[in-house]
């Protein structure tokens, strides 16, 4: 049981780091998208309000979400694993 | 120190290959010809052996550990280990470990009426230290000259590494160029200036 606690505890740290590095990495790419498309666009709002309301917008969305996939395939393929070494 | 840097990367490559050699699955073609177990008292080569059966006590420094002796179709012969990799490294999550040796039995056979197994292994056997590679699965084949399979998980962890290698490769270069060798340019100049000034303080000390 302990050697499975520190597989839990370790894999959880490590995912936790990725996730978030992930997250601020994403968040930033957005905000650099965002300026761009303002600056091309017809310029109606201010840039930070245009900016402000699309991140807030992107903080909602599924893309976003897509980044727990960091939590989900690793403990889908170690499940996969434990399967096809045992049960098949 | 082109040599030292030649031979720092070559160890690190080397290591990185045998890592990759010892971890990585490998399959053998063989004819189980025996299955046991030994108790074996850990020492030196405590590393390349795995841990208790899961859920059994950890605390002992000695333990009985299966073994299936075999004959290769090459003609050699190999003998395998038979443990739990548990949930630590490396990853294959195998906790089976009774149950291969209960199938490895059944498929054991003599040589006038061989039965050719395929034995899907990762590990080092190595005389000098007593080691074995560890037997991950068994499955019955045709023949000695039955197909391995084609490697597609080694080939593809392969890939993966050798990306990430040339990802972080590319980003220390780019970095390099942009930052270090400007500033190791600056020190040169910097030093031959010095230089410079001294030998001509040094030439106008001797014309007096």
């Amino acid at each position: 049981m302990l050697a499975l606690l520190r597989l839990i505890v370790i894999g959880f740290v490590v995912l936790t780091i990725i996730y978030i590095a992930l997250s601020i990495y994403s968040r930033r790419v957005r905000r650099g998208k965002l300026y761009q498309k303002w600056a091309h666009g017809p310029r109606l709002v201010d840039r930070d309000i245009f900016v402000q309301r699309g991140l807030k917008r992107y903080d909602g969305s599924i893309r976003r979400k897509l980044i727990l996939g960091v939590y989900i395939v690793p403990v889908g393929l170690v499940i996969l694993t434990v399967y096809l070494t045992n049960f098949n | 120190m082109a040599i030292i840097k030649w031979t720092f990367w070559g160890v690190i490559w080397l290591i990185i290959a045998a890592f990759f050699h010892y971890t990585l699955p490998q399959v053998d073609i063989v004819r189980i010809t025996d299955t046991y177990e030994k108790r074996i008292d850990f020492g030196e080569n405590s590393i390349f052996w795995s841990h208790a059966d899961v859920g059994n006590s950890t605390a002992l420094g000695n333990r009985d550990v299966f073994f299936i002796q075999t004959r290769r179709a090459k003609g050699d012969v190999m003998v395998y280990r038979n443990e739990d990799t548990g949930w630590g490294w490396p990853p294959y999550f195998k906790f089976d470990t009774t149950n291969l040796q209960a199938e490895a039995s059944d498929l054991k056979s003599a040589a006038g009426t061989p039965q050719y197994v395929a034995v899907k292994h990762y590990g080092w056997r190595n005389e000098f230290l007593s080691i074995f590679p560890n037997a991950v699965s068994v499955r019955v084949v045709d023949g000695p000259d039955a197909s391995k399979g084609i490697p597609f998980l080694n080939i593809i962890i392969l890939i993966l590494f050798a990306a990430v290698v040339y990802a972080i490769w590319v980003r220390w270069r780019r970095f390099k160029r942009a930052r270090i060798d400007p500033t190791l340019e600056r020190l040169e100049d910097d030093i031959a200036e010095k230089q410079g000034r001294f030998a001509r303080w040094r030439a106008g000390r001797k014309n007096k």
